[in-house]
C-alpha cells in the first residue's frame, strides 16, 4: 500500500515515514501545497496524511481538489496541530476519511489507517487469529476454538488496538487514550485501565494460559504472535 | 423602571403639581374677586337709587310692612330708615352678617350709607347674598379638577406615545447592539434609523467598541491557533521519534523504560496545553451554543464513562435527579465540565467512599450538586480552587492544576454559578447553578 504523506515539518514526517516503512507502507511526501496537488493529480494513493496548515495553502484546498477527480478512493487522514473547533466537523464534511489531532501517537494512527481500510476495502481480513483466539473485528467478537467469549466494549478495544500492534509495548497512557478519547486530565498515574485488562486477561487464561500477553512492568502491555 | 415611563411619569407629576396650583390659586383668589364684585354692584345700586330718588319713593320704601324689599329670588334686599338726630352719620360701611329671611338664614354683605335729601337724613341697608358666591366656588373647584383629570389622561396618554416614539431607536440599540449581542465577531454593524443626534451618538460609539473587541478576539484567535501549531508541532515530532526509538531492537531495558518515562512526561505536556489551549478557546467564544442539552443524560454519559474509575476505589455513586433540566449549549463542554467535577470526586475521595450527585429546583434555579466523602479543602484552598495550575491536593501526582479552572470557563460561557462548600476531611460538595428562565 502506498502514502503520501503531505507535511512540512520535515522530521515528523520522516519519523512517520520510519514507521509506517517498517509496517511495510510505501512512503511518499510532499513538503508544500503545490508539489502535493501534483502527486495528487498524478498517482493515486491508498492513504494520504494531510497536515492543514502548509506552505502555499491550506490543506482543505488538496482535500477539495482531491474530491473533484472522479474516481479516486484515496483514503485521507487529517493531522493537525490547528487548533481550530470547526477543523474536525469541516474536514470529515469535505470528505476525510478521519481526524486526528497532533500530536498523535503513531501506534494510534496505525489503528485508525487499519479501521478505515477495512472499513474502505471492506477486506476479508476481519478474522485475526492470536495463538488459539480469533478476532472478528467487524462484529466485535473474540473466540476460542469456536467458543464465544463475553468481553465488554472496553475489554474488546484493549485487546484488539494491542493486536493491531502486536510485539510492541503499549503504554497505558497509549491505551487510555485509544480507549477512552482524549481526555484533558491525564490520569496516568491511576492506572484504572489495568483493572479492564485484569478482568480481560482473567477471561482469556479461563481458556487457555496467555503466557505470550505480556504485562510490562511500570510500563504497559504487550501481546506477541 | 424603563426610561420611557419615568418620562411619561415625571410628566404627569408636573402637570398635575400645575394645575393643582392654579386651582387653589383660583379657588383662593374667587373669594377676593366675587366679594369686590358684589361691593362694586351694592355701590352702583346704591347711586343708583339715590340719584333716582323722589319723595313718593322714599315714603314708600319707609313705610314697608316688613320694611324690607326683596327682589323675586331673595337674593338682595333693601331697608331705609330715617336718621334720628344725634346718631353718628356712617358714610359708607361694608360688611358681611347674617340676615334671616323666612326662616332661612343667609350671609348677605351689606352696605350701609347715610344720605340726605330735601334737608332730611337718611340711613340706606343694601344687601346681596353671599349663597352665589359658594355656589360659584362649588362650581369653579368642580370644573378645575375635571380639567385635572382630563389634562392628566391626556397628557399620560400623549406622553406616553411620543416618549415611545422617540425612544423607539433607543430600545432598538440596547436590544439589538447590547442585549442581543454575545459574539463580538456576529456583530450587526448596521446603524440604527434615528434623527436624535445623541442616540446615534451611542449607536456609534458602541458600534467602534465592538470593532475593538471584534479586532481582540480576532487577534486572540489568531494567537491561539499559533500557539496551537507552534507548541504541538515539535511535540508531536518528539513523540514520533521517541515511538520509533522503541522499535528498535538493541534498545536496553533501562533505554526502554526511560523513552516511555519520556512520552508520558511529554503528554503530560500535551495535556496541560490542550487544557489551556481549551480555556482560551473557550473564553474566545470559539464553541457554539446551538445544543439542546439535557442534564440528566450528561451525567448518566458520565457515569459510564467513569464507571471503571470508581471500580477502582471500590466507591459507590448515587445519581438522583428527580427532575431534568434542558438547556441551549455545548454538549461536549458541558460533558468536559460534569466529567471534571466528577473526576475529581473521584480523585480526591477515600477508598470505598461515595459520590452524590442530586438536584434540586427553586422558583428560579435549577440546582445540581455533585457531592464527594473525600478529603476536603480547608476555606483558604476553596478561595483559589478555581485558579489556573493551582493544586488541591499537591500529593496527586497526576493533576495538572487545570481542571478546576476549565470547569470555571465552561461555566461562566453558559452562565452557570459554580459553588464548592467544603470541609477538610469530611468532603467537598459542588453546586452548579442554572438560571430557569433562560432555558
Amino acid at each position: 500500500m502506498n502514502i503520501l504523506i503531505v507535511e512540512d515539518e520535515k522530521t515528523l514526517a520522516l519519523e512517520m515515514a520510519e514507521f509506517l516503512g517498517k509496517e511495510g507502507y510505501t512512503i511518499e511526501h510532499a513538503w508544500k501545497k503545490s508539489s502535493a496537488a501534483e502527486k495528487i493529480f498524478v498517482n493515486s494513493y491508498d492513504f494520504i496524511l494531510l497536515d492543514l496548515g502548509l506552505p502555499g495553502g491550506d490543506g482543505f484546498e488538496l482535500l477539495h481538489q482531491l474530491k473533484q477527480i472522479p474516481g479516486r478512493e484515496d483514503a485521507v487522514i487529517i493531522l493537525t496541530a490547528r487548533g481550530d473547533v470547526d477543523d474536525r466537523i469541516k474536514g470529515l464534511e469535505a470528505g476525510a476519511d478521519d481526524y486526528l489531532p497532533k500530536p498523535f501517537s503513531l501506534t494510534e494512527l496505525l489503528a485508525r489507517m487499519h479501521a478505515i481500510i477495512r472499513r474502505k476495502h471492506k477486506l476479508e481480513m476481519n478474522e485475526v487469529k492470536i495463538h488459539d483466539f480469533v478476532l472478528d473485528i467487524k462484529n466485535h467478537k473474540l473466540s476460542f476454538e469456536g467458543q464465544k467469549i463475553n468481553l465488554t466494549n472496553k475489554e474488546f478495544e484493549i485487546f484488539n488496538y494491542l493486536v493491531l500492534n502486536k510485539n510492541r509495548v503499549i503504554s497505558r497512557v497509549n491505551l487510555t487514550e485509544h480507549v477512552w478519547g482524549d481526555i484533558l486530565e491525564v490520569n496516568s498515574d491511576s492506572n484504572f485501565v489495568d483493572v479492564h485488562v485484569k478482568n480481560l486477561r482473567k477471561k482469556l487464561t479461563a481458556c487457555t494460559p496467555i503466557d505470550w500477553f505480556e504485562t510490562v512492568r511500570s510500563i504497559g502491555y504487550r501481546i506477541n504472535f | 423602571m424603563k426610561l420611557q415611563f419615568k418620562l411619561a411619569l415625571y410628566n404627569t407629576l408636573t402637570k398635575i403639581a400645575i394645575i393643582t396650583m392654579l386651582g387653589i390659586l383660583i379657588l383662593a383668589s374667587i373669594d377676593n374677586i366675587t366679594v369686590n364684585h358684589i361691593q362694586k354692584r351694592l355701590l352702583q345700586k346704591k347711586d343708583r337709587l339715590v340719584s333716582n330718588l323722589s319723595t313718593i319713593e322714599i315714603n314708600e320704601l319707609l313705610n314697608q310692612r316688613t320694611f324690607t324689599d326683596y327682589n323675586l329670588l331673595r337674593e338682595e334686599y333693601i331697608i331705609l330708615k330715617e336718621l334720628k338726630k344725634g346718631e353718628a352719620p356712617i358714610k359708607q360701611k361694608f360688611s358681611i352678617e347674617q340676615r334671616s329671611i323666612e326662616g332661612n338664614e343667609e350671609s348677605f354683605k351689606i352696605l350701609i350709607t347715610d344720605f340726605s335729601y330735601k334737608g332730611k337724613k337718611y340711613r340706606l341697608e343694601l344687601g346681596a347674598t353671599m349663597s352665589t358666591l359658594s355656589q360659584l366656588k362649588h362650581t369653579i373647584s368642580m370644573f378645575t379638577f375635571g380639567i385635572l383629570i382630563a389634562a392628566v389622561i391626556l397628557t399620560l396618554i400623549t406622553d406616553l406615545a411620543f416618549t415611545q416614539f422617540l425612544l423607539a431607536p433607543f430600545y432598538q440599540i440596547i436590544d439589538k447592539k447590547l442585549n442581543k449581542v454575545n459574539d463580538p465577531i456576529n456583530f450587526n454593524y448596521e446603524p440604527v434609523k434615528t434623527s436624535t443626534e445623541d442616540f446615534r451618538i451611542l449607536d456609534q460609539s458602541i458600534s467602534v467598541l465592538m470593532q475593538k473587541i471584534a479586532n481582540l478576539f480576532i487577534t486572540e484567535k489568531e494567537f491561539i491557533a499559533n500557539v496551537s501549531h507552534e507548541l504541538l508541532t515539535p511535540i508531536s515530532v518528539l513523540n514520533t521519534r521517541l515511538e520509533n526509538l522503541l522499535t528498535d531492537e538493541q534498545l536496553s531495558q533501562e533505554g526502554e523504560n526511560k523513552i516511555f518515562a519520556s512520552l508520558k512526561t511529554l503528554n503530560r505536556l500535551k495535556a496541560i496545553i490542550n487544557s489551556l489551549l481549551l480555556i482560551s478557546k473557550v473564553e474566545n467564544n470559539q464553541y457554539g451554543k446551538g445544543d439542546q442539552i439535557s442534564i440528566t443524560d450528561t451525567v448518566n454519559d458520565v457515569y459510564e464513562e467513569l464507571e471503571h474509575r470508581l471500580l477502582m476505589m471500590k466507591l459507590s455513586l448515587n445519581i438522583n435527579l428527580p427532575f431534568d433540566h434542558h438547556f441551549m449549549g455545548n454538549r461536549s463542554l458541558f460533558h468536559t465540565l460534569i466529567s471534571n467535577l466528577v473526576n475529581n470526586a473521584i480523585k480526591y475521595n477515600v477508598n470505598k467512599g461515595s459520590i452524590n450527585i442530586t438536584s434540586t429546583r427553586t422558583t428560579q434555579h435549577y440546582l445540581l450538586s455533585i457531592a464527594d466523602t473525600g478529603i476536603g479543602m480547608d476555606a483558604a484552598v476553596i478561595e483559589n480552587a478555581f485558579v489556573r495550575f493551582e493544586k488541591l491536593n499537591s500529593e496527586k501526582a497526576d493533576s495538572h492544576g487545570l481542571g478546576l479552572a476549565i470547569v470555571r470557563s465552561i461555566a461562566a460561557f453558559h452562565q452557570l454559578q459554580v459553588d464548592i462548600q467544603s470541609e477538610k476531611n469530611k468532603g467537598t460538595t459542588v453546586v452548579i447553578r442554572f438560571p430557569l428562565s433562560a432555558s
